[in-house]
């Protein structure tokens, strides 16, 4: 064989090979992503997910991904994907093929996928890449919105051929929510909420913007974000000590990246600013996982952090 | 006067105005530390509390708040700029700068290490970052030697600047392994005084007590060894010892300074450089105006880091190094570069 017979393309022939493997009814579906119309196959089969909220929503509407990408600050997936995975997938194996900033494209391939589900911020030059390997889904950027992960599920719900799966899980949410809140209402507990992250210099406020904090409003919390967050960022600058009374709420909910939320209110509890908060005093400091709070999306994280807004603000 | 007074315990002749300035200064500075804040404690609130009254409020923020992160500010800016005048007499180069010589991104280096062995931080930080320190000094000083080098003070300056860089991608590697670790030293790395309390303070003390005392016992040789080995060892001296006695009070001094306040650059060039411009080039009055200086340049740095964008706050090392690096510019560029 001379070289010139050879694929240019060394994934063409990839693609081609998957497009026959997944039959006739291959590329029968055409979704909306922020790069135009992509076609994917009706029943994917081989889905690697390169986004939190991605993962989170495949397994919501019930298939479970080939490979993902680790958590933020953790070396895999996030601790309650774990946790559902135990308790629905027990011999599931996903593969880690990097983190949400840099996706390990050699680990992409290797899962020979027929469907990527990629994050809202995927750069331009790693889509080329990666919808040569398989159709990539990427929703469309809609800045910060409390509300973004809906219409991002929706969408990798369609991709997946699950929408009436995912509907379904986003209306759970939804009524959990106003369960909740009603729960709350009766036993009067309500009030402002912030949301925290601390750091030994001070805490970096987070945004009413958030995935998060659009659960906790949905519970019926008002979120104090002390007025400090500019424009699109998610979090503030670290707050000085010397002003953490603006973020002294009825609730004050601390997240860490460690997992071990508890450790991180202890570090907090020897700084002497901490201790005089309100919310300190009154024992209405809640610790909370950061991989979740602070970096999760989806409808199974919604149903874990509204579980974590009820066991601390419910307790039985 | 006073100056008499002061040179008959042993203070060099004509250091006694600019040491009663520059107290001077540095009271003044201190003062402004207690009173100025990104919070909403007024100077005049603060100025309450420290006239014995005053709210709780203002009690609590002049008194928790910024009166350890003054002292710390004071403890930090002596060691660095000690340690700078000490590092660029043994050196004999007016460049070396304990963050230029491998010295800060060595205690950086084993603090990451330490996190990375699964260390959670706070406690073992002093003595692992005073380690690094000492590590990361003898390793750049042995390199400098290497053939002859150590004379030569650009080369010097070169072979900390690629350890450094050597050191940071190795801290850079660990924290890529673990992100856990790079979540927790992500706001070590760029030094801060914020969040700091007495006891960190205490906890390096001991550290800090030694280095000076060092520094007192090794001045007279140091000053000799200026004027050559073979003159240093006229009079009385071991070179060899003097130099190992130096290497270890910079890594002390250095090593407490990182391991409260995290790395913060240029301080430990910017005072000596000052204080030689006052008191020429004898090392013995060089580190008379450094005790001074080194507090009044890094007091006088965290006040403005809590103005510039208050509510939030300015790392000190961000200031510290927008304000050295034009000076050592400035150095370099010199017509002359002075060799000590």
């Amino acid at each position: 064989m001379s070289p010139s017979a050879l694929p240019r393309r060394p994934f063409a022939g990839l693609v081609l090979l998957l497009g026959l493997a997944t039959g006739q009814s291959a590329l029968a579906t055409t979704v909306k992503t922020a790069h135009g119309p992509v076609e994917v196959g009706d029943d994917p089969q081989r889905v690697v997910t390169l986004y939190e909220g991605a993962l989170d929503a495949a397994l919501a509407s019930g298939v479970v991904p080939l490979g993902a990408v680790t958590t933020r600050g953790g070396d895999g997936v996030a601790g309650y994907i774990d946790d559902y995975l135990a308790a629905h997938h027990p011999d599931a194996a996903l593969a880690i093929v990097g983190v949400v900033r840099e996706i390990n494209l050699e680990a992409v391939l290797a899962q020979r996928p027929d469907l990527i589900l990629a994050p809202p911020q995927l750069a331009d030059e790693q889509y080329a890449l990666l919808s040569r390997i398989a159709p990539t889904v990427v929703p469309l950027s809609q800045g910060l919105d409390p509300q973004a992960w809906k219409a991002e599920s929706r969408l990798y719900g369609q991709a997946l051929g699950r929408e009436a799966q995912m509907e379904t899980a986003l209306a759970e949410v939804e009524s959990r929510a106003h369960e909740l809140a009603a729960a709350l209402d009766e036993a009067e507990v309500s009030g402002d909420a912030s949301l925290v992250r601390w750091m030994p210099q001070g805490p970096l406020v987070m945004s009413d913007q958030l995935f998060t904090t659009g659960l906790m409003q949905a519970a019926g919390l008002t979120i104090n974000d002390a007025g400090l967050i500019p424009g699109e960022s998610a979090h503030s600058d670290p707050l000085s000590l010397e002003n953490l009374g603006r973020v002294d709420s009825d609730w004050l909910f601390l997240a860490t990246l460690n997992a071990d939320g508890q450790e991180a209110l202890e570090a907090a509890r020897t700084s002497p600013a901490f201790a005089r908060l309100e919310a300190v005093a009154n024992d209405r400091v809640v610790a909370v996982d950061g991989q979740l709070w602070t970096s999760a999306s989806g409808p199974l994280a919604a149903q874990a952090v509204l579980d974590d807004i009820e066991a601390a603000l419910l307790p039985r | 006067m006073t100056a008499r007074v002061l040179s008959h315990r042993g203070l060099p002749e004509g250091l006694g105005r600019p040491l009663i300035g520059l107290g001077l200064l540095l009271a003044l500075a201190a003062l402004g530390s207690l009173l100025l804040g990104a919070g909403e404690v007024t100077p005049a609130r603060a100025l309450a509390v420290l006239a014995g009254g005053g709210d709780d409020e203002a009690r609590f923020v002049v008194g928790s708040l910024r009166l350890p992160r003054t002292l710390v500010g004071a403890a930090v800016g002596l060691a660095l700029g000690v340690a700078g005048a000490l590092l660029q007499a043994v050196s004999r180069n007016p460049l070396a700068e304990p963050g230029l010589l491998g010295v800060s991104a060595g205690a950086a280096f084993a603090v990451a290490l330490a996190l990375w062995l699964g260390a959670s931080a706070a406690t073992l930080r002093v003595a692992v970052a005073q380690l690094g320190a000492l590590a990361g000094c003898l390793c750049v000083l042995g390199v400098a030697r290497l053939r002859g080098l150590g004379n030569d003070p650009v080369r010097l300056v070169l072979a900390g600047a690629a350890f450094s860089a050597l050191l940071a991608a190795l801290t850079s590697l660990l924290l890529l392994f673990d992100q856990r670790a790079a979540d927790e030293i992500r706001f070590w790395v760029i030094g801060s005084l914020s969040g700091r309390r007495l006891e960190d303070l205490l906890a390096v003390l001991p550290s800090l007590a030694l280095a000076l005392t060092i520094t007192v016992l090794v001045a007279r040789p140091l000053a000799a060894l200026a004027l050559g080995e073979r003159v240093a060892s006229g009079l009385g001296h071991r070179p060899g010892r003097v130099r190992g006695l130096v290497v270890l009070a910079v890594a002390l001094l250095v090593g407490a300074a990182t391991a409260i306040a995290g790395p913060i650059a240029f301080v430990g060039l910017v005072v000596p450089f000052a204080a030689r411009a006052l008191a020429g080039p004898d090392i013995r009055r060089t580190l008379w105006l450094c005790l001074p200086l080194g507090p009044l340049m890094v007091i006088t740095a965290d006040i403005v880091s809590r103005l510039l964008v208050a509510p939030s706050e300015l790392s000190l090392g961000v200031l510290t190094a927008l304000c050295g690096a034009p000076v050592l510019v400035a150095v370099v560029r010199a017509r002359r570069l002075p060799t000590l």
